[in-house]
C-alpha cells in the first residue's frame, strides 16, 4: 500500500528510444533520427535537448526545438538532424529538465536521460 | 406503412453501425529508463550556519526512482548539490557535502549489490543498472557557511542531478 502511494505521487521524465539509429535524411549529407518524450513531471514544463560525443562535448544539430515546452502528461515526437561529418562521433542524445526558480527552501531534482546512437 | 418501414430500416442501420464500430488502442513497448522524483528534498536549518536534509534536523532527503525495462543497458548517475542554484547574497564561502545511497529496490536478489558496486567520484555516484525494475536513491546534502557565519534569511534551492545514461 505504501509503495502504491509513493508511486502515485511520482513525477517522471522519459525519452525513447534508448538506442536511436541515424539514417540519411532527405537532405544530402545530413542524417536524422526521431525521438519521443513524455513528461510526467508536474514541476517541469521545459526540457533541453542536446547531442554529445562520448566525452559529453556538445555536437551541433538541428531540431524544431532545442528547448521544448512539454506540458504535464504531454507527449512529443521530434526529429534531429546531424551533419554526416559529425555522425561517427555523435554518441548521445540527451534531454534535461529545466527547472524554474522556486520560492521555497528545498533541493530540487534535475533529471537527464541520454539515449545512445547505434 | 412506408414511413414505418423506413424507420425500422434506419434503426437497423444505426444499431448495426454501433456494433460495427471499432476503437483501436495502439501501443508500443520499448526499452526505456524513466526517472521519477518521488520526494523533492527540503533543507532544515538546525543552526544559523548549517542547512541540511537530515530528518533529525528538520530536513527531508530527496528520493529519486529509476525504472528500467532492459538489463545492463543504463547507468544511473546521481550528483549531490555542490552549490545553490538560487539563494540570497551570501556573506562567505559555503561548503557542500553530500552522498547518495540506494534506499530500496524492487528485486533484492538481482539489485542487492548496487550500493556496494557503485563508483564514487566527488559528489557523484555512478550505478550500473544490471537488472530490470525500480531502484530508489536517496541523496543527503549539507551546506555549511564559512566562518560560522549565519545564512541570511531568504529562499535557498540546490539541485540534485539525476542522469540515466544508455550504455
Amino acid at each position: 500500500m505504501t509503495l502504491l502511494l509513493v508511486v502515485g505521487t511520482a513525477h517522471a521524465h522519459e525519452m525513447t528510444p534508448t538506442y536511436p539509429e541515424l539514417k540519411p535524411s532527405f537532405v544530402s549529407g545530413v542524417y536524422q533520427t526521431t525521438m519521443e518524450m513524455f513528461n510526467k513531471r508536474q514541476d517541469v514544463e521545459w526540457y533541453e535537448i542536446g547531442v554529445f560525443d562520448k566525452d559529453f562535448n556538445a555536437i551541433p544539430f538541428v531540431s524544431s526545438f532545442k528547448i521544448l515546452n512539454l506540458k504535464y502528461l504531454g507527449h512529443v515526437r521530434f526529429d534531429l538532424y546531424i551533419r554526416a561529418e559529425d555522425k561517427d562521433r555523435a554518441t548521445y542524445v540527451c534531454s534535461k529538465s529545466k527547472l524554474r526558480k522556486e520560492d521555497s527552501t528545498k533541493t530540487a531534482v534535475s533529471s537527464r536521460i541520454c539515449s545512445k546512437f547505434k | 406503412m412506408f414511413k414505418k418501414t423506413m424507420l425500422i430500416a434506419a434503426m437497423g442501420v444505426a444499431s448495426f453501425g454501433a456494433y460495427a464500430e471499432n476503437v483501436p488502442i495502439n501501443g508500443e513497448v520499448q526499452s526505456r529508463c524513466v526517472i521519477s522524483t518521488d520526494t523533492p528534498g527540503v533543507y532544515g536549518n538546525p543552526n544559523a550556519y548549517t542547512l541540511t536534509t537530515a530528518a533529525a534536523d528538520g530536513g527531508v532527503q530527496p528520493i529519486v526512482r529509476f525504472d528500467v525495462t532492459l538489463a545492463d543497458a543504463y547507468y544511473a548517475v546521481i550528483t549531490a548539490p555542490d552549490s545553490f542554484s538560487s539563494s540570497p547574497s551570501l556573506p562567505d564561502v559555503v561548503t557542500f557535502t553530500g552522498d547518495t545511497e540506494v534506499s530500496a529496490v524492487s528485486d533484492a536478489a538481482n539489485m542487492g549489490s548496487y550500493e556496494t558496486n557503485k563508483v564514487e567520484y566527488g559528489m557523484t555516484d555512478k550505478y550500473d543498472l544490471t537488472a530490470t525494475g525500480s531502484t530508489w536513491f536517496t541523496t543527503s546534502s549539507v551546506a555549511t557557511m564559512g566562518g560560522s557565519k549565519a545564512f541570511p534569511g531568504g529562499s535557498y534551492t540546490a539541485l540534485v542531478v539525476a542522469e540515466c545514461i544508455a550504455q
